[in-house]
């Protein structure tokens, strides 16, 4: 039988990584910052998101992708916080956000009026971590009734962030969460990790993540 | 969760190494899966065999080999085009 060996040799996320250096390279076009929020479901982005918007939407102009298995609910919910574009990606059953998709949304995006782009991935703590999608940063939202030892159990998707959001610290009287615990979890598996602690609900700590931004818009504009 | 994705993926490399009119050829696709590449190996096998039996595949069956590190490749494939072999006497 003349079975012949082709050796190959090719990274399955190739394709994909090519196509997130062709975002990359559209933001860095129009300087625009783009930051890929990735959680569980129910860590508060969607909430996080509006209440920046509300924040922010006098200084810079956000725009939004989202990513969700079904529903634009979320989309539908920022998009009321923003004249700026607000493009939903409906996965169809997929449990992450692709690269691919993320340049289709550019399209729609009018990338010369904008500052920052937030991805927000699809809620899950295991596939996201996988793909890259151009962004400048992944930041991992998670919150207090979810337990410190979430950085333990999904160490990939920490180590591939850059920031971590503590989010809802309004709950921290009601629940078991020691976030010294949670920030000595995170950094064991991510030395690098940088923190805020937030609650999207009452406001707490909002102060310096809009400020977190503001310096990164600034910094593009500089450069 | 991701598996079904990458195995897609890794029919799409299979399918451009040898062109459409040969995939039917392919008998075996090799990849190595890394320990930290956040793949779950049994269900990317799974995954696979499921692709590999759709058309265009035909009888391709899904080699995988665990490695240390991060590393998600198609390796090597195999192709039986059904010609005697040259080497043989």
């Amino acid at each position: 039988m003349a079975v012949r060996t082709i050796a190959v040799r090719e990274r399955v996320m190739a394709k994909n990584d090519e196509l997130a250096q062709t975002v990359r390279a559209r933001l860095a076009e129009h300087d625009v910052v783009a930051f890929n929020l990735v959680s569980s479901p129910g860590a508060g982005k969607t909430l996080l998101l509006e209440r920046t918007l509300e924040r922010t939407n006098a200084a810079y102009r956000i725009a939004v992708v989202t990513g969700d298995v079904q529903t634009q609910n979320d989309a539908d919910r920022l998009a009321r916080k923003t004249d700026q574009l607000v493009q939903a990606v409906v996965t169809n059953g997929a449990c992450h956000l692709d690269a691919r998709q993320v340049l289709e949304s550019l399209d729609a995006i009018d990338l010369a009026a904008t500052d920052i782009l937030f991805i927000e991935n699809v809620g899950n703590l295991v596939c996201p971590a996988s793909w890259d999608l151009g962004e400048a940063a992944k930041i991992v939202v998670f919150s207090v009734t979810e337990g410190e030892d979430k950085p333990l159990k999904y160490p990939k998707m920490f180590q591939q962030s850059r920031y971590a959001i503590i989010n809802k610290i309004d709950l921290l009287p009601y629940v078991p969460f020691n976030v010294e615990l949670a920030v000595a979890n995170a950094r064991q598996v991510n030395p690098e990790l940088r923190f805020f602690l937030t609650s999207a609900q009452t406001g707490e700590g909002l102060d310096q993540w809009c400020d977190f931004l503001g310096m990164h818009v600034r910094e593009v504009r500089a450069t | 969760m991701h598996e079904m994705s990458i195995a897609l993926e890794i029919g799409r490399l299979a399918e451009t190494q040898v062109g459409l009119e040969h995939v039917g050829e392919i008998v075996t696709v090799g990849v190595e899966v890394g320990d930290d590449a956040g793949i779950e190996p049994e269900n990317l096998e799974f995954c696979l065999e499921a692709v590999l039996a759709t058309p265009p595949f035909r009888r391709a069956k899904p080699v995988l080999e665990r490695l240390p590190g991060d590393v998600l490749r198609l390796s090597y494939l195999e192709v039986d085009d059904g010609r005697p072999d040259d080497s043989s006497p």
